[in-house]
């Protein structure tokens, strides 16, 4: 059977030919496509995380809701000591984030204040690399603001003046500093740079009463697609007075608006398929029933309806085998070229600033997965094409296909 | 042994016309018979040959087949009672136009399991008997009518099926040919037991044949 469909494909070479070239094609552009949106979600993603989420944080039950200093993380030593003997995570830091109001001479508006560890911070977040003016944060740089950009001119303020806190300390009593401001920085978020400023823990602790405590710990992998599994161990090590939550949690509106353009990104793809899945059908129908007499002349011959079927899925199979043998390579180094050698768009980082992307880049996603199920999506389309011609020459009985002109 | 027993067929052409091609039949033909069916072209020739052959369809009657009953059985299994039990010249040769005349010849010895080497030197062996051995690497949209012909005749012989049934065989073949491939099928019959039935007016076929079925429009009338 294998070989007569063989025979078949050379001897009817229009068909063989378009089915080839779009299947081709096809294949090409649905690997392509994918790699792409993968890819530009994927950058997305990182460089959000980058910025300031990390992949896992860990939270005293009730903080994400409720928030406050009757939910902090009471004993950060002990959960920290917990997070190093657990493989997977190349890093972690605590943060102690409260809101209070900050005033220059001029303006006040409430802000995040967070004390962070600069040195530990520095490797986690994007905050040093996204400096703008004046110096980053360092152990001993005492009563230093580092500010967005945005809240620095809500402020009306300059390097070197000073800001004054009012807040409430981790005891609820009250707390007052003056602050100088040393360093701005922008992330390209705007809601981050218009509301988020940072001093040392060192210095900020002492203020606050927050020795040893934390809003919450920042955790860092080595590998960012084992994260489900990594949080798992987490879990089960930490003492449940704690909950461990990833990313896909933390950032569930990045998440819903990357599903989103993933559904708009399928449905385009879905019609673009169902065009190419009618112009293959179309011109299999057309061979096919061009061929009546000799499906005729092998059903009175001895070819039952299950072997009529058998010879053209195989003759797809071929078509589609061909074609797709020659697409993945192509495809697959189209994705993997672009994966190391992103390409720029202008304005991409405007358009998801409120995400926190900050590259204009996009890289495609080269993964040999994804690309096997695409390959996969194709074959089943091809497939699903020949069904129909089938179903009609296979209703027609021998004696009339053999006299059918 | 076939045999029929009031066997009827029609052709509906639209919706009021329709032709009786075949009233109330009947006939039987013992194994090893070697037989003819005649009669005026549009007699019901082709359309018996077709039911006895499990081809296509009756509207009533009974048609057996070594007891077996024909007109009841599935199209598969139609399907491979023809391929394993008989050998078909079909009038209009009905030869695969992909495959070359030595894959068409040996095509349904594939289908029945035979193993290549048996294959090529039985298609050679009838390729030889009918003149067509230096065609076996062309396709048959390269042949003539008589050459594609006797393709067909050996498609259906090389097998050695239990029975033949050859429609016009010898049309376009001429004298030398038509001798040639009747005594070629009258070696089967003889040496093999091959049941072999005709379709034919030509006289060579009438000289050589034992019985002589006469139909005329649908009916036997001489036997
Ligand atoms: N598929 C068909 N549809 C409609 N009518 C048909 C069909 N096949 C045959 N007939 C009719 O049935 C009758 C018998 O046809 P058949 O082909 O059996 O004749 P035949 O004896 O083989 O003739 P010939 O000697 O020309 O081959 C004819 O009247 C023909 O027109
Ligand atoms: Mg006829």
């Amino acid at each position: 059977m294998f070989s007569l469909a063989l025979k078949n494909i050379l001897f009817y070479r229009g068909r063989s030919i378009t089915t080839f070239v779009l299947t081709f094609f096809s294949a090409l552009m649905f690997i392509a496509y994918v790699a792409l949106m993968d890819g530009s979600h994927g950058s997305m993603l990182k460089n959000a995380l980058k910025v300031y989420t990390g992949a896992i944080e860990i939270y005293k039950k009730g903080y994400r809701e409720e928030g406050g200093n009757d939910y902090l993380i009471e004993d950060v030593a002990s959960v920290e000591k917990v997070l190093s003997k657990i493989e997977g995570i190349s890093d972690y830091t605590s943060r102690y984030e409260t809101y209070g109001l900050l005033s220059s001479k001029d303006r006040s508006t409430a802000a995040m204040v967070a004390g962070i560890e600069p040195q530990k911070e520095r490797e986690m977040s994007e905050l040093y690399s996204t400096l703008v003016s004046g110096s980053y944060l360092s152990k001993d740089s005492g009563n230093c603001l580092y500010a967005g950009v945005d809240l620095v001119k809500k402020l009306q303020v300059k390097l070197g003046d000073e800001v004054s806190f009012v807040g409430s300390a981790s005891d609820n009593s009250f707390a007052a500093d003056l602050f100088k401001l040393c360093g701005t920085f922008k992330t390209g978020a705007f809601e981050f740079d218009s509301t988020a400023a940072f001093l040392s823990r060192s210095y900020f602790d002492e203020l606050m009463y927050a020795k040893n405590k934390a809003s919450y710990i920042n955790i860092r992998l080595d590998d960012l697609d084992r994260v489900d599994a990594v949080n798992e161990e987490i879990i089960k090590q930490l003492d449940p007075q704690y909950e461990s939550v990833t990313w896909k949690v933390l950032m569930k509106s990045m998440v819903q608006a990357m599903q989103v353009d993933s559904i708009f990104g399928y449905i385009s793809i879905a019609l673009f398929f169902v065009v190419i899945f009618f112009v293959i059908m179309i011109f299999g129908f057309i061979n096919v029933s061009s061929r009546v007499r000799e499906f005729g002349t092998l059903r009175s011959i001895g070819l039952t309806r299950g072997k009529i079927r058998l010879l053209l899925f195989n003759e797809i199979f071929i078509l589609s085998s061909a074609a797709i043998l020659f697409a993945t390579p192509i495809g697959a180094y189209i994705a993997y070229y672009f994966s190391l050698h992103p390409f720029v768009m202008e304005g991409i980082s405007e358009t998801y600033k409120d995400y926190g992307v900050v590259s204009d880049e996009i890289p495609l996603a080269f993964d040999l997965f994804t690309i096997s199920w695409n390959v996969a999506v194709i074959y089943l389309l091809n497939f699903l094409s020949i069904i129909y011609p089938i179903r009609y020459i296979n209703s027609f009985k021998p004696v009339e296909a053999s006299h059918h002109v | 042994m076939i045999q029929l027993t009031e066997v009827q067929k029609y052709f509906y052409r639209g919706e009021s016309r329709e032709v009786h091609a075949l009233k109330n039949i009947n006939l039987t033909i013992e194994e090893g018979e070697f037989s003819l069916l005649n009669g005026p072209s549009g007699c019901g020739k082709t359309t018996l040959l077709n039911a006895i052959g499990a081809l296509d369809s009756v509207d009533s009657g009974k048609i057996y087949l070594d007891e077996k009953e024909i007109t009841t059985l599935s199209e598969d299994e139609r399907t491979l009672l023809r391929l394993n039990e008989m050998g078909f010249v079909f009038q209009s040769y009905n030869l695969v136009p992909v495959l070359s005349v030595e894959e068409n010849i040996g095509f349904i010895m594939k289908l029945r399991g035979f193993d290549d080497n048996e294959i090529k030197n039985r298609v050679k062996e009838v390729a030889e008997l009918l003149e067509i051995q230096d065609k076996l690497q062309s396709l048959p949209n390269t042949l003539s009518g008589g050459q594609q012909q006797r393709v067909a005749v050996a498609r259906a012989v090389a097998s050695k099926p239990k029975i033949i049934l050859a429609d016009e065989p010898t049309a376009n073949l001429d004298s030398k040919n038509s001798i040639a491939l009747m005594n070629m099928m009258r070696r089967l019959n003889e040496e093999e037991g091959v049941t072999i039935l005709f379709a034919s007016h030509d006289e060579y076929v009438i000289e050589s044949v034992r019985r002589i079925i006469r139909l005329n429009d649908g009916s036997i009338v001489e036997d």
